[in-house]
């Protein structure tokens, strides 16, 4: 009988480590980078421009150095936040993610302005002022999340073109709760 | 109470077996099966899985760890190839010729990784070599061709650094793909040639 109790605990544990870590995986890899993006000092709701990728100043692996990468933290329990970026002329993306790395949202740039309103599941009726109506609404269940432009831009001119454009992008709380 | 603990040590063993065993199966340890899909394209090889929504939670947590922030597939696929048309590792002492045809994708970049996954640590600034620079080069991404080497030569030829790389793939980017190459990509996907030329000690 007490063979048969530990024998049946362990089956039980062993099960439930399993699928809790399989659940719990994607928001751990996606707090550990909001994490170093918050210690390298981006600050939520504020788009920054990476340096362009060389071989000097690399910080991942296999980076693109073809292309301008700009990230945005965001925090949806501060309030709906709007995300927009301006076009560009070649290749070029918007993409709305997750605190459990979903991409839940991507918008081309290839010569069209994006604009999206991100909202908590929990005020997903959220009342919008009359001028933010019409925009698109992507809802996501829990607080953080990273928005992410990438733009081709293969030459040194080109990224210095894609960093100008962050001041007219925008990512900011619209409403504080 | 030596029941007692007996249980909490057979629940705790249990624990930690189910965490293992969930982080081995999916590819989360050194070791360990690869579950989703793989897709080969004359030795052109790019996992499926990434850019693409699973229900798999295996999958799931695979793709998070490696391929956090990666494109949708409609957005972007990517290919890597580690050797040559002969199946040898591509090295740094070699040089080889890249030859390719129109890529189904509004644009497309081929950059050379070292075999830590970086960029090589030169400062020639020939890191890749892209849709716009065949255009530019040879009128056309119709056809084009360009040399991997580690160091310049006095011709018109267009080439990727291989300086201080040793051994090292090719990762091949296509940005908004075809969706007929989404659909089956080994039938659609034209694979770039790469054939070495020569190395140290051959005469090139």
């Amino acid at each position: 009988m007490r063979r048969l109790v530990a024998f049946l605990l362990f089956i039980i544990a062993a099960i439930g480590g399993h699928a809790l870590t399989l659940h719990l995986v994607p928001s751990v890899i996606m707090d550990t980078a909001q994490s170093r993006l918050a210690d390298q000092g981006l600050p939520l709701h504020q788009w920054a421009a990476s340096p362009r990728m060389t071989p000097q100043t690399q910080t991942i692996v296999r980076p693109s150095p073809d292309l301008s990468y700009s990230v945005c933290r965001f925090d949806v329990r501060d309030g709906p936040v709007l995300i927009s970026a301006p076009g560009w002329d070649g290749y070029g993306s918007l993409s709305i993610f997750d605190d459990r790395t979903n991409n839940v949202f991507v918008a081309n740039l290839d010569g069209e302005n994006a604009e999206v309103l991100i909202l908590p599941l929990s005020d997903k009726d959220a009342l919008i002022t009359p001028d933010l109506a019409d925009k698109e609404r992507v809802l996501i269940a829990e607080g953080l999340g990273l928005a992410l432009i990438r733009r081709v831009a293969p030459d040194a001119q080109l990224h210095e073109a894609a960093v100008s454009l962050i001041d007219q992008s925008t990512c900011k709380v619209i409403r504080q709760y | 109470m030596k029941s007692l603990l007996f249980w909490i040590l057979s629940a705790c063993l249990g624990a930690v077996v189910g965490v293992i065993s969930a982080l081995f199966m999916a590819g989360l340890l050194s070791v360990g099966p690869k579950i989703g899909g793989t897709v080969d394209v004359g030795g052109w090889t790019s996992d499926w899985s990434i850019g693409s929504e699973s229900a798999n939670p295996y999958v799931r947590a695979r793709v998070a760890r490696h391929g956090l922030l990666a494109l949708r597939k409609e957005e972007a696929v990517y290919f890597t190839k580690s050797t040559d048309q002969s199946g040898n590792p591509l090295r740094e002492t070699c040089v080889y010729r890249v030859e390719g045809s129109r890529l189904p994708a509004t644009w497309w970049s081929i950059t050379l990784y070292d075999s830590q996954s970086r960029l090589p640590m030169n400062t020639d600034r020939k890191l890749s070599f892209d849709k716009t620079k065949a255009e530019v080069t040879f009128g056309g991404d119709v056809a084009w061709l360009f040399d991997v080497r580690p160091s310049a030569i006095n011709n018109e030829m267009p080439w990727v650094s291989s300086r201080g790389a040793d051994e090292f793939d090719l990762t091949l980017r296509l940005y908004r793909p075809r969706a007929d190459l989404l659909d089956d990509p080994v039938s659609v996907l034209d694979p770039p040639r790469i054939t070495r030329l020569s190395c140290d000690g051959d005469d090139e």
